[in-house]
């Protein structure tokens, strides 16, 4: 299990807080890192931004419309394939 | 040109150590200031860019030592043994990479708060639906291919 953790790494870093005015931003990241002997591979995506205003802090997550879309259209494709198989295997029933 | 078995162990050793220094810088990927940009401020207005990055590399490396054997019909006895003791060695090796980012979201920061605007990336959504719906159409083709049958 230690050298499955060794190997991958699934970790969340700050970057450096951006101040303008009295509003500071924090944003945050994870970064999937997998780690071979002779290879590897690191996936590094951010996930929200950190804002503090007079003391208050708030969490807002960024959202990869874009990901999701095409997450969209797979599901799609997948749902129109099995339900033509759905279809298929009625027909023959009959 | 004869190798030594000590000369290929250390080239080996070298080239271990130039994979590790190499795969460390790219684990550099996998820090925050790769996926925000540093701040754009513009007036009262401060940009902070998001993107999503991915990085990737693998490299090979191999090396083989074995005692050479003399074939020569016409070598003497003498000349037979000298060869056979002399050692032979090869390597090879081998990597490739590639890393990718994308845009994912502006962050904006002004007199009117913190504004997270989304970019959609048109041209990933084209040749995604492209790629997917023509996957499906050719699984919708061979399902009504055996339908007729």
């Amino acid at each position: 299990m230690t050298r499955l953790g060794e190997i991958v790494q699934l970790q969340t870093h700050q970057g450096t807080p951006t101040t303008s005015g009295n509003i500071t931003v924090t944003p945050e990241s994870q970064a999937l890192s997998l780690r071979l002997p002779f290879g590897g591979f690191v996936w590094n995506r951010p996930t929200a931004i950190v804002i503090e205003v007079d003391r208050e802090r708030q969490r807002i997550p960024i959202v990869d419309v874009t990901r999701i879309a095409e997450l969209a259209l797979v599901g799609l494709m997948i749902g129109l394939i099995l339900w033509s198989r759905v279809g298929d295997r009625k027909e023959s029933k009959k | 040109m004869s190798v030594s078995l000590d000369d290929v162990m250390k080239s080996a050793e070298k080239n271990q150590e130039y994979v590790a220094r190499t795969l460390e810088k790219l684990f550099v990927a996998a820090q925050p200031g790769t996926v925000y940009s540093p701040p754009v401020v513009s007036g009262n207005y401060t940009v902070i860019t998001a993107s999503e990055v991915m990085a990737g590399g693998g490299f090979g490396i191999a090396t083989g030592f074995g005692g050479a054997s003399s074939t020569t019909p016409n070598s003497g006895e003498q000349n037979a043994s000298a060869q056979s003791a002399q050692p032979s060695g090869g390597g090879g090796g081998g990597g490739g990479g590639g890393s990718s980012a994308r845009p994912v979201a502006v962050i904006v920061v002004g007199p009117d708060g913190v504004d997270v605007k989304p970019i959609l990336d048109i041209s990933k959504l084209a040749i995604a639906g492209i790629t997917t719906w023509g996957a499906m159409l050719m699984v919708l083709r061979q399902i009504a291919k055996r339908r007729r049958r």
